[in-house]
């Protein structure tokens, strides 16, 4: 046999972009990429976009789904997916807020009275989830029922509360020019953040995970951290109810059901964010920071939207089209990056 | 000379700076049976994938009967007479077999009846060996082995020139192994080519003609079985001697039992069992899949559901109904399933090793980085993992790092007793032979270990004494003096001469 042709033996070298892809941080590079371009066409287009004001706008309309989705996102990164009951759980607990502020009871028994359903919220739904319930179902019925309870506890009506009050400050007061629930929801980011990388806690969350029968194997049981995770949920929900009837001093079972940011609708916003962060919905892998530049870069582009003149409409289409082109996204540079073993 | 089926010429794949394959060579004659042998990561895997038109991306030439060609995918493979049975199976549990073998292809027929479909998969039902099964079970009634062999079946109904099987017997014990190199046999006498990978090397030297030795990605030998023997080839594989694969055995241990095991009944079993666990030793549980040794395992880690039972340790009477019970008494176990619960395989591996022991390296909850990290390099020291990749996935290791890594974890937690089910399944014999010395240095220091193992060579080699099983009952414990594969496996086959019985 003689040698037809010679073997070719010159390897393609990997382009620029397959290094880049080949770097650790290459999520939160194509986050912050994609909000660049956001950012720059919004900036270029939009009236009044470059503003410090504005920004402070989008920062504030963000810190309320931020801080749910931080919530929510120790939920999704311990692998028992999510709690669909994250507006219901809100809803009840501003009722039971308002009614406390609307009895005279002062900001600060409001506040644990609001919480004590926060906790039997959460760890009644983390205890039946721990024991093998499917998250979507135990949250959905939750939902009912936690829905329920406060519209037949104010009977669909207002509960509102007269200026002054002793939640005004969180409400409408300001720190150093940041509104004081920026100021929270920058805090709140810091200390989960913390929380997830320093702690036992945090390891074990993202340990169960990664793989559940592993995580029993090694003694980190799901029953107890379902608990953890789901009451952590639920204490962010209330605490965004708090916040938000002490914005308009007063509650209503539906505040967020329309009322309510871009799409209308809490859960679905808060599960957006978490989404559009770049977490795994399978767990195991992502962060709470993730999740808080998630709400900033939806408030970005709902924002942006707003300032072009679009009403409600586009507005949730572009949400649900972020969450479409995030998965994808995602998909797509993770598979890059983890080995088929 | 005999033209050659298969011809690989100089074949390289590369990933970046990484070569998979370099320059490899590799030949298959018609109807011969070609060993692929090679430690996890030495290319192995990478060959096959070319082979079977899973990747495309390499430099060098491929031909096939005769004709050059590059499958630019699985399919143009097939089409081409290649088939690949993977280690990871793809039947649909919940459909028949039947249906499974005739899944797809060009000769199945588009509208069949039940009993159509029984008629056209009988022969090659027969070809692998199960025609004792009604074609019309649901593949999940059938055991892992004989879903194997539908597999195979599956394949043959297109009528491969070349069948790769990749590991064919990793997941099954000795009867369903035989069956499979049965069907190998039958196969090349109709005049197949068969190409098989494993690392269980008593099956290669049983049924292979020729074998093919890769080392760090390049071919490095092609030898004749005949006149073959099993250190020569150790040799080649490792690139380098390998003493002993077992250390020396451990004869003696200590008088007074760590664990006692009384009345120990696990699901599955057919009686309570009683063991007495001494420091120091290496208890071997042979029996094959069936036999209930894992499920003893198991059952004293606290991971599976029992009938009743307890443990004795230290003068305190319990029993673990979680894992987590069982690591707080110091009783590490480790499963066969290393993937399932053995690893977290998309977190680090430095992860991986401590996160039996969080309390050890945090302080009031707060991990100690500086306490996590001496930890890991310990256990890494220990089960010789490269200090280097403690950052990296735990998912990017091979087969035999990530065992290491699974076992090491349990270091962790300074363990009394070391339950190990299938302690090196899917591992080379370079990591094999790391593991046999750790295990054997942890005895040495007064842990106690127990193994289960279907695997003969390492059950007859390494434990101090050995208890039999066979079905779910003990049959027998032989000393280290009366220990011998042949003894061992008339034990867990056939243990009360039961096939005379039956005539």
């Amino acid at each position: 046999m003689s040698p037809i042709s010679e073997p070719i033996n010159q390897l393609p070298k990997p382009s620029i972009l397959e290094k880049l892809i080949q770097r650790h941080s290459k999520l939160a590079i194509t986050l912050l990429a994609i909000f660049i371009v956001v950012f720059v066409y919004g900036m270029v287009t939009a009236p009044n976009f470059l503003t410090l004001f504005n920004f402070k706008t989008i920062i504030r309309d963000a810190a309320l789904v931020g801080i749910m989705a931080i919530g929510l996102t120790f939920v999704t990164l311990s692998g028992n997916f999510f709690l669909l009951s994250m507006k219901e759980t809100a809803a009840l607990c501003i009722i039971a807020f308002a009614t406390g502020m609307a009895s005279g009871w002062g900001f600060e028994l409001s506040f644990l009275f609001t919480m004590v359903f926060a906790l039997i919220a959460g760890i009644s739904q983390g205890a039946l989830i721990g024991i093998g319930g499917n998250p979507i179902v135990v949250t959905l019925g939750a939902a009912g029922v936690l829905y329920g309870l406060g519209a037949y506890w104010s009977d669909n009506l207002v509960v509102s509360y007269r200026r002054p009050h002793g939640a005004e400050w969180l409400g409408t007061g300001s720190f150093l020019g940041l509104p004081n629930i920026t100021v929270a929801f920058i805090l709140i980011a810091i200390s989960a953040e913390l929380l997830l990388r320093k702690t036992s806690f945090g390891r074990q969350v993202y340990l169960i995970g990664a793989n559940r029968a592993a995580g029993r194997a090694t003694g980190h049981e799901n029953f107890w951290m379902a608990i953890k995770v789901c009451t952590i949920a639920s204490v962010c929900s209330a605490f965004v109810a708090i916040a938000f009837s002490a914005q308009v001093s007063s509650a209503q079972v539906n505040y967020f059901s329309s009322e309510f940011g871009s799409s209308g609708d809490m859960t679905i916003m808060v599960i957006a964010t978490v989404m559009v962060g770049g977490n795994s919905i399978m767990g195991g892998f992502g962060s709470t920071l993730r999740s808080s530049l998630g709400a900033v870069f939806i408030s970005t582009v709902d924002n942006m939207m707003v300032l072009h003149g679009f009403n409600s409409g586009p507005r949730v289409f572009a949400v649900g089209l972020m969450i479409v082109f995030s998965i994808i996204v995602f998909a797509i540079l993770r598979r890059g990056s983890r080995s088929e073993e | 000379m005999e033209e050659q089926l298969l011809s690989l010429s100089k074949i390289t794949r590369s990933f970046g700076a990484i070569h998979a394959l370099k320059e490899v060579s590799f030949g298959v004659m018609p109807g011969e049976v070609m060993g692929l042998v090679g430690e996890n990561g030495a290319g192995k895997s990478s060959l096959v994938k070319i082979i079977g038109g899973f990747d495309s991306g390499y430099t060098g030439q491929l031909t096939f009967a005769n004709k050059q060609v590059r499958f630019s995918g699985p399919v143009m493979a097939e089409r081409a007479g290649i088939a690949i049975a993977q280690q990871e199976l793809s039947l649909i549990p919940t459909m028949s077999v039947a249906e499974n073998v005739l899944l797809v292809g060009d000769n199945v027929p588009k509208i069949a009846t039940k009993r159509q479909l029984i008629k056209l998969v009988e022969p090659f039902l027969s070809e692998v060996g199960l025609d004792y099964i009604d074609p019309a079970t649901s593949v999940e009634r059938l055991s892992v082995g004989e879903r194997h062999l539908v597999e195979v079946a599956r394949l043959i109904a297109h009528d491969p020139q070349l069948l790769i099987l990749d590991e064919p017997t990793a997941a099954l014990g000795e009867t369903d192994s035989i069956r499979i190199l049965e069907m190998v046999e039958r196969l090349v006498k109709r005049g197949k080519s068969v190409i098989y990978v494993s690392h269980r090397l008593d099956e290669i030297f049983k049924i292979c003609d020729r074998i093919t030795i890769l080392r760090d990605g390049r071919s490095v030998a092609v030898k004749n079985t005949k006149g073959l023997s099993v250190s020569e080839l150790v040799n080649s594989m490792l690139g380098r001697e390998l003493e002993n694969m077992f250390p020396k055995r451990i004869s003696t241990s200590s008088k007074t039992p760590l664990l006692k095991v009384r009345d120990l009944w696990p699901d599955g079993l057919l009686d309570p069992v009683d063991l007495d666990i001494f420091p120091g030793e290496i208890l071997g549980l042979a029996g094959q899949l069936g036999s209930g040794t894992g499920e003893i395992l198991s059952a004293i880690a606290g991971a599976h559901p029992i009938r009743g039972g307890s443990l004795e340790m230290d003068g305190n009477v319990f029993m673990p109904k979680t894992p987590n019970e069982a690591i707080k008494a110091k009783i590490a176990y480790c499963s066969e399933d290393r993937k399932h619960d053995g690893l977290f395989l998309g977190r680090p591996i430095i992860e991986n090793l401590t996160s039996t022991a969080l309390k050890r390296i945090g302080n009031f909850g707060i991990l100690q980085p500086s306490a996590e990290n001496g930890l890991a390099n310990d256990i890494a020291k220990g089960f010789t993992i490269d200090n280097s990749r403690l950052p990296s996935e735990a998912g990017v290791l091979s087969g035999g790092n990530q065992q290491k890594v699974a076992l090491g974890k349990w270091l962790a937690i300074s363990p009394k007793v070391i339950l190990v089910n299938e302690p090196t399944r899917g591992v080379d014999v370079g990591a094999r032979a790391e593991i046999y010395q750790t295990l054997h240095k942890l005895a040495k220091k007064g842990t106690a270990i127990v193994i289960a193992s279907t695997d003969l060579q390492e059950i007859a080699n390494l434990p101090t004494r050995i208890i039999a099983f066979y079905r779910g009952l003990k049959v027998s414990e032989l000393g280290y003096r009366e220990v011998s594969a042949e003894n061992i496996l008339t034990q867990i086959t056939d243990p009360f001469g039961a096939a005379k019985l039956e005539r």
